[in-house]
């Protein structure tokens, strides 16, 4: 396999068997078995195992081989390949899925066991590897019936996500031509439209309707959806808010013209002017203000048999916060937004 | 600051630097050594609770705190529900002790609790339920729980997202009011754009991040001019005015609208100076005439070709599919001269409402379903939001390698 920080293929791959490189041989093909994971170039292999079994080339490695178990690597690290065939081998065996467990915790140590097993057989000695092959062999034995089963249910499931994504797909699909027809159509409308008008003013006609042209282009602004929201009251999206609709401005009323030395002393300044700064909004805030709380009697805002799990505070604490936020409005906390 | 009665302070009493309440004289030289009377008030203190951290207690108590939803650099945040009720989802905004800010509470945090508090009991401003501090005296926002994401998630999903003229006038219409409430408490939002709206999961836009908020200023207070995200930046902010009013809060609206229309920013300056240079292109260039004093603004620099101020034709070619009263409105709101830019009020009162087509009923407004969950989580990291709710046991449960599906 190339390999893409390698673009120019400098870098050696040679064929440990006939010696041959990549440099030389741009098409050279690498291939492996996966009965030991030594590669080759294909030529090699080919020469090697056409006549029937033969040992691995490599030396030290007595293998037999046969031609039909060759193949390319995905990855370019032969080891990154080998694991990847072990943990294929032993998700096919270990298919249980979480609701087969009682527990969380024993669906837990289901894959943990599963991932030590598949640890011992990729990086274990050959004494361990052995026990875990052991290992994994009397767990597909013991559990054949729960594997096949598990095997038909995931094959199932992927059959139905495969359908829903095509029938997703197809729904888009649908959606987007309905959407470009429609567009056509109103085009085709509007040029029909236009032409009828043309005519009507070519034959003298004055144009007493540009109803048509209007309808299309309402139609179009207004989506799909303008039919729907017919039935809304107006006045509940247009107003002021359906819950905040108006705050009272009872026990006293603005009037136009209103002073204070602080306003006097601004109102002519140029910053001021510039920036757009509002002394009615200030008018307002100061009244507001002045007259916010009256009226309002503490001892009756009280929740009887309140704060009874506060010790002596009598406060409820859905109120500390209420209180907090009082004594950050208050206190030498408002030094902080002078800016 | 640091006398906040939102952060539990329980290490007053163990100061051993501090007086002895008890000894009258005041010197702590007298009596014991400095470290074995420490202990001391160390074992006093800890059994009874004073009333503060005891009511900070019950607060913290009444929520769970799930999984974490996000991480960000001013805070994180988490999914919640309440203690009575697992249904009722909440957000816990927890903020990060920030370095500049080690012996008391991050402005930004003082002006969200302060502000929401204020504006409580809007269907369009984000809910705040609750504070309280956990250990380390971190700051806890209980916040409501939106799960759809932001109108910015919206707007950008070209491909999957389509909405027309009603929709936008539903979500223009929830917007206006969130900001005239805003503005009838005498609050300024000083942040308002496509990803501050969140999306409740009945449709409805609630307007959150109150980290910049202030309340209107008096005559003579200077307020900073660096404030509003700089698409959104209204021309006399980046001319440096320090006295300015809800005006630059209904500019935002404005691109905010105009941004659902071509559902791309209208004018996404890469600086300062191109932002104004953007805005004199697009909309004309401020004088003395068509805003009187203007140059008399601190950092007032306009590019020397002088555009005439845009009219409503110009508006119309781009901003047409929401009918000419919406453009009327749009150009209303974009006026330069902040003194005529209309109010939030005004906006409420504009004939658009009551044209052709009607706003969409809320729970009929398009949702994005799909990567609404990864975007929310993006919007955390920045500094606010609410995001998506995952399966809570499977993100237990201990990852399964399988490289097969690599192939």
């Amino acid at each position: 396999m190339s390999r893409p920080l390698d673009p120019l293929g400098f870098e050696d791959e040679m064929c440990p068997v006939c010696k041959s490189r990549k440099y030389l041989n741009p098409d050279i093909v690498f291939v492996f078995n996966p009965e030991c994971y030594h590669s080759m170039c294909l030529n090699c292999a080919n020469r090697l195992f056409n006549d029937g079994p033969n040992q691995c080339p490599h030396a030290g490695c007595n293998k037999t081989l046969r031609r039909k178990g060759f193949r390319s690597a995905f990855f370019g690290d032969l080891a990154v390949e080998r694991e990847v065939d072990i943990r294929r081998r032993v998700a096919a065996v270990f298919n249980q899925v979480e609701d087969d467990f009682e527990t969380l915790q024993d669906y837990n140590n289901y894959l943990q066991m599963v991932e030590d097993l598949t640890f011992e057989l990729v990086n274990g000695t050959d004494e361990k590897r052995r026990q875990a092959e052991a290992q994994l062999q009397a767990w597909e034995a013991e559990h054949k019936a729960d594997i096949e089963r598990n095997k038909k249910a995931g094959r199932e499931a992927d059959e139905m996500s495969r359908k829903r994504l095509a029938a997703e797909r197809d729904a888009a699909r649908q959606r987007r031509i309905e959407a470009m027809k429609e567009a056509e159509e109103e085009k085709r409308e509007r040029v029909k439209n236009r032409e009828m008008e043309l005519d009507n003013l070519a034959k003298g006609i004055t144009p007493a309707t540009t109803e048509p042209s209007t309808k299309v282009q309402l139609k179009r602004r207004g989506g799909n959806r303008a039919g729907a929201a017919t039935n809304e009251p107006l006045a509940q999206v247009s107003n002021l808010g359906a819950d905040a609709s108006e705050v009272e401005r009872f026990r006293y009323r603005m009037h136009a013209g209103l002073s204070h030395p602080l306003m006097e002393k601004y109102r002519l300044d140029r910053q001021h002017v510039a920036g757009g700064y509002s002394f009615d909004d200030f008018a307002a805030r100061a009244l507001y203000e002045a007259f916010a709380g009256l009226g309002v009697f503490v001892e009756d805002e009280k929740e009887p048999g309140g704060g009874a799990s506060v010790g002596g505070g009598g406060l409820s604490a859905g109120e500390v916060t209420t209180m907090a936020a009082g004594i950050a409005a208050t206190g030498d906390v408002d030094k902080m937004d002078l800016d | 600051m640091a006398n906040s009665p939102l952060v539990a302070r329980p290490t007053d009493a163990l100061q051993p630097s501090k007086p002895l309440p008890s000894s009258s004289g005041g010197t702590p030289s007298g009596g014991l050594p400095r470290s074995a009377r420490g202990q001391r008030i160390a074992a006093e203190a800890r059994p009874t609770m004073d009333l503060m951290e005891q009511m900070n207690e019950d607060e913290k108590n009444k929520y769970i705190k799930g999984k974490k939803l996000g991480e960000g650099t001013y805070a994180n945040v988490y999914l919640g529900h309440s203690c009575l009720d697992a249904s009722v989802k909440v957000a816990i905004k927890k903020i990060k002790v920030q370095k500049e800010y080690q012996d008391g509470i991050a402005p930004d945090a003082i002006r969200e609790m302060k502000y929401l508090q204020k504006l409580r009991g809007h269907a369009n401003i984000i809910i705040l339920h609750s504070v309280f501090s956990s250990k380390d005296q971190n700051l806890n926002l209980v916040l409501e729980y939106l799960p759809l994401g932001d109108l910015e998630m919206l707007i950008r999903d070209v491909d999957h997202v389509r909405y027309g003229a009603a929709d936008i006038k539903a979500w223009m219409g929830m917007l206006t009011r969130a900001v005239w409430w805003c503005h009838d408490n005498y609050v300024l939002h000083r942040d308002i754009k496509p990803n501050n709206l969140l999306i409740a999961a009945d449709g409805e836009v609630k307007l959150a991040d109150f980290g910049l908020a202030r309340s209107f200023a008096d005559p003579g207070v200077r307020m900073t001019a660096n404030v509003i995200t700089r698409w959104y930046r209204p021309p006399e902010l980046l001319f440096g005015a320090r006295h300015y009013s809800g005006a630059v809060d209904i500019w935002s609206v404005g691109l905010v609208f105009a941004e659902l229309i071509i559902r791309a920013p209208y004018l996404p300056g890469n600086s300062e100076v191109e932002q104004i240079a953007l805005i004199c292109r697009e909309i004309g260039t401020p004088t003395e005439e068509n805003w009187p004093g203007v140059t008399q603004l601190k950092e007032y620099t306009v590019p020397s070709d002088v555009t005439p101020v845009a009219g409503k034709d110009k508006y119309m070619g781009r901003f047409g599919a929401v009918g000419s009263d919406g453009v009327d409105l749009l150009a209303k709101t974009l006026i330069l001269d902040p003194r005529r830019r209309i109010t939030a009020r005004e906006m409420l009162e504009h004939r658009w409402w009551k044209a052709d087509p009607k706003p969409t009923p809320k729970y009929d407004l398009p949702k994005k379903t799909a990567g609404a969950e990864e975007k929310a989580a993006a919007d955390l990291k920045r500094r606010n939001g609410m995001a998506e709710d995952d399966d809570v046991r499977g993100s237990k449960v201990a990852r399964k390698l399988d490289f097969g599906a690599a192939r």
